[in-house]
């Protein structure tokens, strides 16, 4: 399969200007950082081809290293290494770059909370590949088709936060995604760009992957590092933070994959060219996964603050039956609240719009439901899934997600009182915010909304 | 109906938003009731041991007690010869709260008991063995001349005092110490 | 087990592992206190405190389920959920730790929402079987559900039903109701971290998590019985005590355990003059809050096998007769033996009192045979006249101060299982490294194996091997020897030994108050037996040696003199409670009182004495020891001069005052003489040190009420079959020989 891969990847290999611009951005960047201040833009996508991050998203060209290298990949990853860990946290930080995994925390910062002195721990990142949200599918596209702007990403980042070594953690199911990944690893360590004096900068940097075992609670920070451990993957309290004790006990950072991917492209081509994407606080480029209701459904890399029905209309061929047939669209995977068609009109997708809506970004896995469903059905549905995948450590998730997942499938049945509308709302608010870790809340959130919206 | 005639009374009397709650827990049987008292609060130890208020003096009868026992008829094996042991119960083990530990208690000297044929009841022959179970005392010293008027011989068990050593929820994690025992 | 791993994973990434971490060094420096606020009350804390225990210093209990004082932090039932200013979710307060400034309010409407919460979802899968349920009266879940959880459940128990859990199989001693757990994960962490034993984890997750044993085994822990006291629901459930009784209808007496030299402090449920169950008492000094499984489920062994009145032999039968008569026959022969041909042998269970009493009594007809069933060394060092020699001197608290420890010849595992607890806590938490003398056994730590040959102790002289070079190093260094190992003829040279190691230890010790020199006794009377002046060991009645024609044996069952070694013509009084070795070969038979029926005194293996109270009253005819004896020196002419136990108290002072100052550790001194006295000898003593419990089925019977009890055969038997399963395997432990 990788050799027919390969074969295709050469056949449709464009020769493209990519490159070239890709070594002017950075030129330029490094030379003259302009200071002026452009006035915002008010409309936001398409993104022009140039600007795309990830060109092999659709797995047209070669994955492995020469095609990667063709695309921009290791270029000149020595001299963004040898600039050191302050001038790329700086130009983290200047991208305005947010982590892609659903919480939206500045990477820049998080990155600099390694930066701490060594006290005899080694410091390590681990990349959360643990691509388990319904409706996602980016993480996936990146680490088979693109796992070299991966590998290199783990570099760059764990120069950045002076990590010893970086973990993949990749999903048990991609046994596919994880060969890629694992042939792109080798790859890197035969070119000398990874292992001892990666790149012949003397920085030492080991990448490893590591199979889940089908948990989407490991996708969970604490719970991965858990299960990186050898233990069942539970999620831990914070305090302590990861980066304070993480795995097997030393500073850890976890970031997603997509974060870490774009890590290069960032440096290279300069924080503020990132930063030219997408409103305020929610800069750069992105990967939306649109599934559901259109269509043809499809993960596109995108500007952020794109609008959604600009997103669905362009790129999937707009909702099947048309926009009326709407009903409604969870616009960050199965653990944001969804929003009624009235919200999907005018929403723009970024961290903050949505938020401002009672929804969020997540991992931009935009679920379109058209008027063919039976909300509640697919609200019972994701109950059982948060059910199923709760991880039985802490009270309120463990009783009370079968407790809501038992109510959910007794309303599809139409076996319930209507008090037990409000009764669902409020169990619901008993759960969020009382666990341990996030999936309660991801778990009560769409009962919640549908139930102020849908009941 | 007298139920309902009240909640009518009750209406017009209190406020719309609460006369709802009422009307609608009447009509729904099912329905959770609300707890219509937010501020009803657990009472303290301390509230019983000083209840707020104006102290009431204490009423100190000197050489009474002595003159009390003399003539209160009490047989004389239940004065002489019973030696009571001032005590603050231990924790139980089974149970994690430390509220009954509190409290000083007497105890006397333990005698038999037995099994009653009749009804499988526990009998015994003592009129006091229930002293330890009802009698609670804010002080050792409340405690001791409770024992000093009833002319008990008393001896006094100091507590065993918990020590509360600061713990951390990362130890569980440590990266070289041997407190990483273990998973749940 | 998880260690390994850990390491390896950390060998392949070739990163450093330094040993001294700089955050272990900040912890242990304890800077000034902070200030925290409890519901607008100032409290000062130390800084790594969470806020539970902060609120506990200012009598705040704030309602948990799987904290636990001595367990460590798990964070999962969220039922602590207080609520903390400027925070916008309720805070778990049993893992957050305390900052500066920090307000908490435990009484808030907020926090009794979240409370609230919890508690719903605690009951959606608990099954209301509170009326059948052993737990019900001490049950945790109970008493927080009426003072936290809201007054109806919304639960629609007709359409969503419970959950339903397979009951576990965990052997004789702990029963098991699983709908009922809920899921606090206690058992689990006492399971890892004080038995040591990795039995039991959780299985599956979500709503189906289960906790067991995954495979059908037996729990095997001599500590087991400690998680019924943990569970807080009824899951797990003392199976020997089920449906017996109810927490209300007992009647609990605080007392002292005689099962080993500890004095682990109980108490005593009892109903009806009948014992139930013992339970732990928390004493930080001694026990902390745990007690081994044989203290707790030997119950049944005080109910069985009982003398319950006097008895004569005629012709090879023994009768029953009335305490007269026992006592005139007893008397008679007193006063006809010549004094040197009587002696006395106690056991090692016997209480001070009666000990004290039988030597005053055999005093009286001047006869000074007095001897313990266990033997002690008497020639070296001052032997047991100087009390430096077999008492620990360092006290059972003593090893979370320690940092190292060499245990020698003594399995303290089966030995003395609390103590053993607490080895094992201050391994994990204070790293104290333990070496061990002695047969390789499983101890829950890893240790370095120095030897199982006496000869080991003069490479640590010498100052060979890696652990010589710990002990050397140690701050705090403990050496400690079993008792059992001190039995033989070698015992003498091997304890010179371990003398000439503690004082090449002490004499780097800026602290002089730091004795070195530990002996783990085996029995509970010994050490009150050998402050009042008995001699240790039975050697000289054995092999005719002396002619002894009146034995007077009090409690001894261990079957140390038998009619062998005395000759038919001996005639042989048993005082005691059960009918064991002792009463096999009496010719009178004075039935006495065991530990839960008398008011008595027992020093433990530190020199601590406590006190027992009677729960119950002796069964039949059977009468306090003391009481026995004083009655008998009236009956032989010549009365004992107390009458009450007030005055048998002030006796006890007379001959030692420490053994009525209860509660408290009397310094032992003469640790110079003691030295002085002691003969230094350059050979080796050859000797292999094996104490006698080596694995689980050697440690619960070990006593004459042991032997008495149904349960412990029936643990032993578990405890055989579980060496034949399959499916166990023994946890790896490194010891310096596999690490080496």
């Amino acid at each position: 399969m990788a050799s027919s891969l390969t074969g295709l990847g050469g056949r449709l290999a464009v020769k493209s200007g990519y490159l070239h611009s890709l070594s002017r951005g950075f030129a330029a960047t490094a030379g003259a950082p302009a200071p002026e201040k452009k006035p915002e833009k008010t409309t936001y996508g398409p993104l022009k081809d140039q600007d795309r991050i990830f060109t092999n998203l659709y797995g047209r060209h070669d994955y492995r290293i020469k095609g990667a290298m063709s695309r921009g990949d290791w270029y000149k990853t020595k001299e963004i290494i040898l600039k050191g860990s302050e001038w790329i946290l700086k130009e983290m930080s200047a991208s305005g770059l947010r982590g892609r995994g659903g919480a939206g925390f500045p990477s820049g910062m998080k990155w600099g909370f390694m930066n701490k002195p060594f006290d005899g721990r080694p410091k390590y990142l681990v990349v959360n590949a643990d691509e388990g949200e319904p409706g996602t599918c980016k993480d996936r596209e990146i680490m088979r088709h693109d796992p070299h702007k991966l590998i290199e990403g783990c570099l760059i980042a764990g120069v950045a936060m002076g990590a010893r070594a970086a973990y993949i953690y990749i999903r048990g199911e991609f046994y596919n995604e994880a060969v890629c990944l694992q042939e792109a690893i080798h790859e890197a360590y035969q070119a000398g760009y990874l292992g001892k004096d990666c790149c012949g900068t003397g920085y030492n940097f080991d990448v490893f992957v590591h199979r889940g075992a089908g948990a989407y609670i490991c996708g969970e920070e604490t719970a991965l590092i858990e299960s990186l451990e050898g233990k069942q993957g539970k999620p831990r309290l914070k305090p302590p933070f990861p980066a304070d004790i993480g795995v097997f006990g030393c500073p850890t950072t976890v970031a997603n994959v997509e974060t870490v991917a774009v890590a290069p492209t960032i440096c290279r081509r300069g924080g503020a060219w990132f930063a030219s994407f997408g409103r305020e606080r929610n800069r750069g480029t992105k990967l939306f996964c649109i599934s559901g209701h259109v269509n043809n459904p499809c993960t596109v890399e995108e500007e952020m603050s794109v609008p959604l029905k600009d997103l669905i209309e362009r790129h999937c061929g707009g909702v099947i039956g048309g926009w009326d047939n709407l009903q409604a669209i969870i616009p960050g995977g199965s653990s944001v609240p969804l929003l009624p068609r009235s919200i999907c009109d005018t929403v723009l997708m970024d961290f903050d719009s949505l938020v401002a809506v009672q929804s969020g970004l997540g991992t931009a896995a935009v679920i379109v439901m058209n008027k063919q469903v039976d909300i509640v059905k697919c609200i019972a549905r994701l109950a059982l899934f948060y059910k199923h995948e709760s991880c039985g450590q802490c009270t309120p998730c463990r009783e009370g997600c079968s407790w809501l997942n038992k109510m959910m499938w007794r309303f599809v049945d139409g076996k319930a009182r209507p008090s037990e509308i409000d009764m669902i709302w409020e169990l619901s608010k008993q759960i969020e915010g009382h666990t341990i870790c996030a999936l309660g809340d991801a778990a009560a959130w769409p009962i919640q909304v549908s139930a102020s919206f849908y009941f | 109906m007298l139920r309902t005639t009240s909640k009518l009374a009750h209406r017009a009397l209190t406020a719309s938003v609460q006369a709802r709650a009422f009307s609608k827990d009447f009509h729904d049987e099912m329905a959770p009731i609300v707890r219509n008292r937010p501020d009803a609060a657990k009472k303290s130890l301390e509230d019983f041991v000083n209840p707020p208020g104006p102290k009431v003096e204490s009423i100190t009868l000197s050489g009474i007690r002595d003159e009390v026992m003399d003539i209160a008829g009490i047989p004389e094996e239940h004065v002489i010869q019973r030696r009571a042991r001032v005590f603050r119960p231990a924790r139980e083990a089974t149970q994690t709260a430390w509220n009954n530990t509190k409290l000083w208690k007497i105890e006397l000297d333990n005698r038999e008991r037995w099994d009653n044929p009749l009804m499988g009841w526990s009998s015994t022959g003592d009129p006091l063995s229930n002293i330890s179970m009802q009698l609670d005392f804010a002080s050792k010293e409340d405690a001791i001349r409770f024992c000093v008027k009833n002319r008990w011989e008393y001896e006094v068990e100091e507590p065993k005092e918990r020590q509360i050593k600061a713990k951390a929820y990362g130890a569980n994690f440590s990266w070289n110490k041997r407190t990483r025992v273990g998973t749940k | 087990m998880y260690r390994v791993p850990q390491l390896t994973r950390l060998a392949t990434t070739g990163a450093r592992i330094v040993t001294s971490s700089a955050r272990g060094q900040q912890t242990a420096a304890a800077p000034e206190k902070i200030e925290v606020f409890i519901d607008g009350k100032k409290v000062l804390v130390e800084p790594g405190m969470t806020i539970l225990q902060a609120c506990a210093l200012v009598g705040v209990d704030i309602p948990r389920f799987c904290y636990h004082d001595r367990l460590s932090i798990a964070g999962n039932c969220r039922m602590c959920l207080v609520e903390v200013e400027k925070s916008i979710k309720p805070v778990a307060s049993c893992a957050m730790p305390v900052m500066k400034g920090m307000r908490v309010k435990t009484d808030s409407p907020l926090t009794k929402k979240a409370r609230e919460g919890v508690m719903e979802f605690l009951l959606v899968n608990h099954p209301l079987d509170c009326p059948i349920c052993d737990q019900g009266g001490e049950c945790d879940l109970q008493d927080q559900s009426m003072g936290f959880g809201s007054d109806r459940g919304r639960h629609q128990n007709q359409y969503d039903g419970k959950r339903a859990v397979e009951d576990k199989n965990m052997g004789p001693l702990v029963k098991t109701s699983m709908n009922r757990c809920i899921q606090c994960t206690r058992c689990i962490r006492f399971a890892n971290e004080v038995a040591g034993v990795p039995d039991l984890g959780s299985t599956g997750r979500g709503n189906d998590m289960q906790i067991g044993t995954y495979v059908d085994k037996f729990f095997a822990s001599e500590l087991s019985g400690n998680v019924i006291d943990l569970c807080p629901v009824g899951a797990l459930t003392n199976k020997p005590y089920s449906f017996m009784a109810r927490p209300w209808e007992t009647r609990k007496t605080e007392s002292v355990d005689v099962m080993d030299a500890l004095g682990s402090n109980i108490v005593i449920s009892h109903r009806t003059g009948e014992v139930m169950r013992i339970i732990p008492r928390m004493n930080d000094d001694v026990n902390e809050e745990w007690i081994s499984d044989k203290t707790r489920f030997v119950t049944d062994g005080l109910k069985r096998q009982r003398l319950l009145a006097p008895m004569i032999k005629e012709g090879g039968q023994l009768k029953q007769v009335d305490w007269e008569e026992a006592l005139y026959v007893v008397a008679r022969k007193l006063r006809q033996t010549p004094a040197d041909q009587i002696a006395g042998v106690a056991g090692g269970l016997v209480d001070t009192e009666a000990l004290v009493a039988l030597k005053d009594l055999l005093n009286r007809f001047n006869c000074e045979n007095l001897y313990t069933e266990e033997s002690f060394p008497t020639v070296n060092g001052g032997g047991i006249d100087l009390r430096t020699n077999y008492i620990m001197n360092d006290r059972i608290m003593g090893v979370e101060d320690s940092d190292a420890l060499l245990l020698i010849g003594t399995n303290p595992r089966y030995e003395a299982p609390v103590f053993n607890a607490r080895i094992r806590k201050s391994f994990i938490h204070y790293n104290l490294d333990v070496g061990l003398i002695g047969s390789p056994v499983d101890l829950t730590y890893d240790y370095d194996h120095v030897g199982t040959n006496a000869k080991a102790l003069d490479d640590l002289l010498a100052g060979k091997g890696s652990f010589a070079e710990k002990l050397k190093s140690a701050k705090k260094p403990m050496v400690v020897v079993g008792a059992g190992v001190l039995q033989g003829p070698q015992g003498a040279a091997l304890l010179a030994k371990v003398h000439q190691l503690a004082d090449q230890l002490r004499s780097k010790q800026s602290d002089k108050s730091w004795k070195v020199v530990n002996v783990l006794q085996r029995v509970a009377g010994q050490v009150a037996a050998l402050d009042i002046g008995y001699k240790p060991s039975v050697e000289a009645l054995r092999d005719g040696k002396k002619s002894i024609k009146l034995l007077f044996l009090l409690g001894a069952d261990e079957a140390s003199v038998s009619r062998r070694d005395i000759g038919s013509d001996t005639f042989v009084v048993y005082q005691g409670h059960h009918g064991d070795a002792g009463a096999e070969i009496a010719d009178v038979i004075l039935p006495g009182a065991a530990y839960t029926e008398k008011e008595s005194t027992y020093v433990n293996t530190e020199g601590r004495s406590q006190k027992t109270l009677p729960a119950v009253q002796p069964p039949g005819l059977a009468r306090v020891d003391w009481k026995i004896l004083r009655a008998l020196s009236e009956i032989a002419g010549k009365a004992l001069p107390y009458s009450s136990i007030q005055e048998m108290r002030q006796r006890l002072a007379q001959v030692a005052p420490h053994l009525t100052r209860y509660g408290e550790v009397q310094e032992a001194n003469y640790l110079k003489q003691s030295m002085e006295l002691t003969e230094k000898s350059s050979s080796a003593v050859n000797a292999e040190l094996k104490p006698a419990q080596l694995e689980l089925a050697d440690f619960y019977m070990t006593n004459s009420i042991t032997r008495a009890s149904p349960t412990m055969a029936e643990c032993v038997r578990a405890a055989r079959k579980h060496q034949q399963n399959p499916h166990i395997e023994q946890p790896k432990r490194h010891t310096a020989a596999s690490a080496m």
